[in-house]
C-alpha cells in the first residue's frame, strides 16, 4: 500500500475514532451540565420555600381544607407542592429524580426534588419540578448541531491531510519514481538531485546518488575488466592459432609432429571457447548486451531447427514441434535467445539417441508461456542436474562434458530476460528444459 | 591484389602475412596506427586489415579518416575486444566485415574473397569443382545438366573448401565455419565426417570426386 494512502486512512480513522466518542459523549455530557443547573434551582428554590414557611407558617400556602398545595404555572412548566404525610412513617430522604407528572391528563417529564420537613408535628412533603419538554428540546438541538458541525470538520480535515501528505511526499515519490526504479545499467542513471526541502528526503536521495556512483563506477570498471582480459588473453592464443595453422600447411612435418600441432590447435580451442563462454557469461551480467527486438517464439524455433537440420537427419531424430500462437516475446536480445534455444534443441540431438524424439511444445499458462524441450536420449542423475546451470560446478574433470559452458549460458540468458529455466531428466529416459516466460514479456 | 595489415602484436602480424603471402596476395604491414594512416594516403589497397586496438589510434578514427580520404579498399576489422557495439560501430563507419580474435586463417580468406566477389566483382559467382559446378548466387550445384540437391550445410562445407583449395582444412575450422561460435565445444565429434560422408555420396552419383581427399589425422582438401 503506498505511503500517502496509509496516512489518508490512518487520519481518517483516527479522526473517525475522536468523533465516534465525541458523539456518543456529548448528549450524556450536555444532559449532565443541564442537570446540575437545573438542580441547583430546584435546591433554591426549596430552601426559599422552607424560608418562607419558617418565617410565615405553612399556613400562607395551604389551603386548610385539604392540607394541601398544588400549583402550576401556566405552561405546566414547574410546579409546587406540599403533601401531609402519614406521622408514623420515617422520614424519606431528599432526592432529586426525573418523574412523569400528570397534568391534566399530560403526562410531562420534569425534574423533581422531593423533600420532607416537620411543621406542627406534621410531616410535609414538598416536591418542586421543573418541566423538562424544552430543555431536552433545546438539548438535542445542541447536539445535532455540534455533530454536523463536526462532521462537516472532519471531512474538510481529511481532505487537507491528503493533499497535504501528496504535497509533502511528492519529492519521496519523485525519488521512488526516478532514482528506485533504476534502468538495468546504472550508466543511464539519472544524478540529478531531487527537489525538496524535507531534510529526510534529501538525505535518501544524496544517499541513493552516492550509492548509485560506485555501482556506476564499479560497473564500469568491470566492463573495461572483461574488455582487458578478452584482449590480453585471445591476441595470444590468436598468435598461437595461426602460427600452428601455417605450420600445418607451410612446413614438411612428420606424422608425429602434425599429431602433435592438431592436439595444440584442439587444447587452444578449447581455451578459446572457454574464455569467449566466461566473457559472454560476464557481459550479459553485466548487461552489455542491448534489448531492443522482439521475437515470435515460433519462428526463431523454426529458424533454429533448420540450422541443425542436418544433424537432426543424421541421428534419424524425429522432432515434434507444437506451438500454441502467441504474442511476440519482447524486448529481447534476439541473437542471444537464438542462442538460448540453439544450444537446447543442440544438446537435445547430442544426447539422444538414433531414431531418438525430440518434442518442442509451446503452451499459454496462467503465468505466462511454457516452451518446453524434451528428448528421449541418455538423460542424467539427480546430481548432475543440480550442477548442470552453474558455470562453476561444470569444470568437473571427471566428466567427460566437463567443459561445456552451453547450460550456464542458457541461464545466463533466460535469467537477463526475466524467464525461468528448470531440467527434469533420468537416466536413460531423456531430459526435458522447461522454461517459462513471465506474462510482462508479452506487452 | 594489395592488402595493408594494421596490426601491433608483431607476432600475429607476422602469421597473417605469411598467410596472405601463400594466398598470392601482395602484404604490407604497419604495426601503428600513424604509419598506417601515412601508408593509406600514398598506396592505394585493396583490402585494409585493421586491428581496432592500436596503441597510438582508435581503430575506428583511423577508419573513418581513410573513408573521409576517400579510400575505397575494403575494411576487415580484427579485435579481440569484446565490445558488443564494436562490430556495429565498426559497420556503421563502412567497414567491409569484421572478424573477433581469435581466428583461422582461411576463414580470413574466404571473407576477403567473399568481399572481392561482393565488392569488386572480381570473382565469378560461379565455381568449377572438377566439373561440378557451384553457382553461388542460387547456391545450387549441377554436373552437366543434373542438379545435385545439397543440404545448406554441405553447401557452405563444399564452397569452403573450394574458397580453400589446396590447403588443408582441420575439422575445428570447417565446424567454426559453418556453426560459427554456437557450437559447444565437440571436437572429437563427427559432424564434419558426417557432412563429408553425406556430400561424398551425393557428389559421387554423378561424377568422379577424387579431388576431395582426406588428410589423416588432420581434416580435408579439396586438390585442384
Amino acid at each position: 500500500m503506498k505511503l500517502q494512502v496509509k496516512l489518508a486512512i490512518y487520519n481518517a480513522l483516527s479522526k473517525g475514532i475522536i468523533f465516534a466518542a465525541f458523539g456518543i459523549l456529548l448528549p450524556i455530557l450536555t444532559e449532565q451540565v443541564v442537570y446540575d443547573h437545573i438542580d441547583k434551582r430546584l435546591v433554591a428554590r426549596t430552601d426559599r420555600i422552607m424560608k418562607i414557611i419558617s418565617r410565615g407558617g405553612i399556613n400562607e400556602i395551604i389551603l386548610e381544607q385539604d392540607c394541601s398545595f398544588e400549583s402550576y404555572n401556566i405552561f405546566k412548566e414547574e410546579f409546587v407542592s406540599i403533601t401531609p404525610l402519614r406521622n408514623d412513617m420515617p422520614p424519606p430522604e431528599t432526592q432529586i429524580s426525573n418523574e412523569q407528572v400528570l397534568v391534566e391528563n399530560e403526562k410531562l417529564n420534569h425534574r423533581v426534588v422531593k423533600q420532607a420537613f416537620v411543621y406542627d408535628n406534621q410531616q410535609y412533603m414538598l416536591r418542586i419540578g421543573e418541566g423538562l419538554g424544552t430543555i431536552e428540546q433545546l438539548n438535542k438541538a445542541v447536539v445535532q448541531f455540534s455533530l454536523t458541525l463536526m462532521i462537516l470538520f472532519i471531512v474538510v480535515s481529511i481532505f487537507i491531510d491528503i493533499g497535504f501528505a501528496r504535497l509533502m511526499l511528492r519529492p519521496f515519490n519523485r525519488i521512488v519514481k526516478q532514482k528506485l526504479r533504476l534502468p538495468k545499467n546504472p550508466s543511464m542513471y539519472v544524478f540529478q538531485p531531487v527537489k525538496t526541502s524535507t531534510h529526510e528526503f534529501r538525505y535518501l536521495d544524496d544517499s541513493i546518488n552516492e550509492l548509485m556512483r560506485k555501482t556506476r563506477d564499479a560497473f564500469l570498471i568491470e566492463k573495461e575488466f572483461i574488455a582487458n582480459v578478452a584482449h590480453e588473453l585471445l591476441t595470444p592464443i590468436s598468435i598461437l592459432q595461426n602460427r600452428f595453422e601455417n605450420m600445418l600447411v607451410e612446413h614438411e612435418l612428420s606424422e608425429q609432429a602434425e599429431d602433435k600441432v592438431m592436439e595444440s590447435l584442439k587444447t587452444l580451442k578449447r581455451l578459446s571457447k572457454i574464455i569467449k563462454a566466461l566473457l559472454m557469461i560476464s557481459k550479459i551480467e553485466n548487461d552489455q548486451f542491448l534489448k531492443q527486438d522482439s521475437a515470435d517464439l515460433d519462428t526463431l524455433i523454426e529458424d533454429v531447427c533448420d540450422e541443425l537440420e542436418d544433424l537432426i537427419q543424421e541421428k534419424q531424430i524425429v522432432l515434434v514441434k507444437s506451438m500454441e500462437p502467441v504474442a511476440p516475446v519482447t524486448p529481447v536480445n534476439r541473437s542471444l535467445l537464438f542462442n538460448m534455444i540453439f544450444n537446447l534443441v543442440n544438446n537435445a540431438i547430442r544426447y539422444n539417441n538414433i531414431g531418438g524424439n525430440i518434442f518442442i511444445r509451446g503452451e499459454r499458462v496462467p503465468d505466462g508461456y511454457r516452451l518446453q524441450i524434451q528428448d528421449s536420449g541418455i538423460g542424467m542423475d539427480g546430481s548432475q542436474i543440480n550442477n548442470i546451470f552453474d558455470r562453476f560446478k561444470r569444470f568437473n574433470p571427471s566428466d567427460d562434458q566437463g567443459y561445456g559452458l552451453g547450460l550456464p549460458i542458457v541461464k545466463t540468458i533466460s535469467d537477463f530476460h526475466g524467464f525461468s529455466i528448470s531440467m527434469d531428466s533420468k537416466p536413460m529416459k531423456g531430459a526435458t528444459v522447461t522454461i517459462l516466460i513471465p506474462k510482462s514479456s508479452f506487452q | 591484389m594489395n592488402v595493408l595489415l594494421v596490426e601491433d602484436e608483431r607476432a600475429l602480424s607476422h602469421e597473417v602475412e605469411s598467410f596472405l603471402a601463400s594466398q598470392g596476395f601482395n602484404v604490407d604491414v604497419a604495426f601503428n596506427g600513424k604509419s598506417a594512416s601515412e601508408k593509406i594516403y600514398i598506396n592505394n589497397y585493396d583490402f585494409i586489415l585493421l586491428d581496432i586496438g592500436l596503441p597510438d589510434y582508435n581503430g575506428f578514427d583511423l577508419l573513418k579518416e581513410a573513408r573521409e580520404g576517400g579510400c575505397d579498399a575494403a575494411f576487415i576489422i580484427l579485435t579481440a575486444r569484446s565490445e558488443t557495439d564494436d562490430k556495429i560501430h565498426g559497420l556503421e563507419l563502412g567497414a567491409d566485415d569484421y572478424l573477433a580474435k581469435p581466428f583461422s586463417l582461411p576463414e580470413l580468406n574466404a571473407r576477403m574473397q567473399a568481399i572481392m566477389r561482393r565488392k569488386h566483382g572480381l570473382t565469378s559467382n560461379t565455381v568449377d569443382i572438377g566439373g561440378f559446378v557451384m553457382d553461388l548466387n542460387s547456391r545450387t550445384v549441377r554436373y552437366s545438366a543434373n542438379e545435385v540437391t545439397l543440404t545448406k550445410k554441405e553447401f557452405d562445407l563444399l564452397h569452403y573448401l573450394a574458397l580453400n583449395r589446396n590447403r588443408v582444412l582441420t575439422r575445428m575450422q570447417l565446424t567454426e565455419h559453418i556453426w560459427g561460435d554456437t557450437m559447444e565445444d565437440d571436437y572429437d565429434s563427427n559432424f564434419i565426417d558426417v557432412h563429408i560422408k553425406n556430400l561424398r555420396k551425393k557428389l559421387s552419383a554423378h561424377g568422379n570426386i577424387d579431388w576431395l581427399e582426406t588428410v589423416r589425422g588432420i581434416g580435408y582438401r579439396l586438390n585442384l
